[in-house]
């Protein structure tokens, strides 16, 4: 990933030394120019064409700010309430992400969605421990969390 | 039980970047727009502190092997030599002296020696606020 875009710039940087103009033009088309040809030569890297990878950042926050306003208006909804039947638990939950950054970018995911908060990791960092404030049925708390953020996470770092 | 401070610190990996660029910008912001050599040094104090927060002394002392009162002590000179220079010119202690440079990059610039001084001040900063935090909070 971080080789690929390497070899990109320095494919723009070499366009630029052979068109013997150092404008910001020049280096952007350069830079497409080296899209094309990594997108060309994509099987002898190890990791997949970036641009892949890219796509996937950009679809997480689409996914993250959806998810986002509709927990807003659940916990709006909860709030404005006459009657408080609120049902909070702390629940566990495994999670199939590896890397430090991956857990924390689920971890405050969840946080930042409303009506659930990580309490903490574990210690061998396979369960989060989830707070949630108002919750029907465990399973489908944890499908919701993985079917929408994990998956978009796993997307995001498959090589 | 042991508590993972998993998540404070990758963030903090993140954060002390953006604190410490912020404290850089700040430093030279301070001739025509708020900022200057004391916040800036506070920042990156606050900085370094958040690491300490979420890592322990040892490791902060690893990554950063700065021997903060000698830092201190840079700082002084460096604010005194630059107090001291306008002596050799012959005129007041403290006068400053600027002129517009041609720097590669940055074009046109003005230097003044102010801004050496508040580099001495910087570093008095950033050196005084760690021995105090490393003398109440250090292990031995």
């Amino acid at each position: 990933m971080a080789f690929q875009i390497l070899l990109n710039v320095f494919i723009a940087f070499v366009w630029m030394f052979l068109s013997n103009s150092f404008s910001s033009a020049t280096f952007i088309i350069g830079y497409l120019l080296g899209l094309i040809m990594l997108f060309m030569l994509r099987r002898f890297f190890t990791s997949r064409f970036y641009l892949g990878r890219v796509w996937a950042v950009i679809k997480l926050g689409g996914i993250f700010i959806k998810e986002l306003v509709a927990a807003n208006v659940a916990v709006l909804k909860v709030i404005l309430k006459p009657k408080l039947d609120l049902r909070p638990a702390i629940f566990e939950m495994e999670t199939e992400l590896k890397q430090d950054w991956e857990i924390t970018l689920l971890s405050l995911l969840i946080t930042l969605t409303p009506g659930t908060v990580v309490v903490n990791v574990s210690e061998d960092r396979t369960k989060l421990y989830v707070h949630a404030i108002d919750f029907d049925n465990i399973d489908d708390a944890v499908d919701s969390i993985r079917s929408t953020f994990e998956k978009a996470i796993l997307e995001v770092s498959r090589s | 039980m042991k508590s993972n401070d998993l998540i404070l610190q990758t963030s903090t990996r993140v954060v002390f970047f953006i604190i410490f660029l912020f404290s850089i910008h700040i430093f030279f912001a301070g001739h025509y727009t708020p900022g200057g050599g004391f916040v800036g040094g506070l920042l990156m104090a606050s900085a370094i502190v958040l690491l300490l927060l979420a890592y322990d002394f040892k490791t902060v002392k690893e990554v950063l092997p700065f021997n903060y009162l000698a830092m201190t002590a840079i700082g002084m000179l460096i604010a005194l030599t630059t107090a001291a220079g306008s002596l050799v010119f012959n005129v007041p202690f403290f006068t400053h002296w600027y002129d517009y440079f041609d720097i590669p990059l940055l074009g046109k610039t003005s230097i003044h020696t102010a801004m050496f001084f508040d580099i001495g001040v910087y570093l008095v900063v950033v050196g005084i606020t760690l021995t105090i935090i490393e003398m109440i909070g250090g292990d031995n």
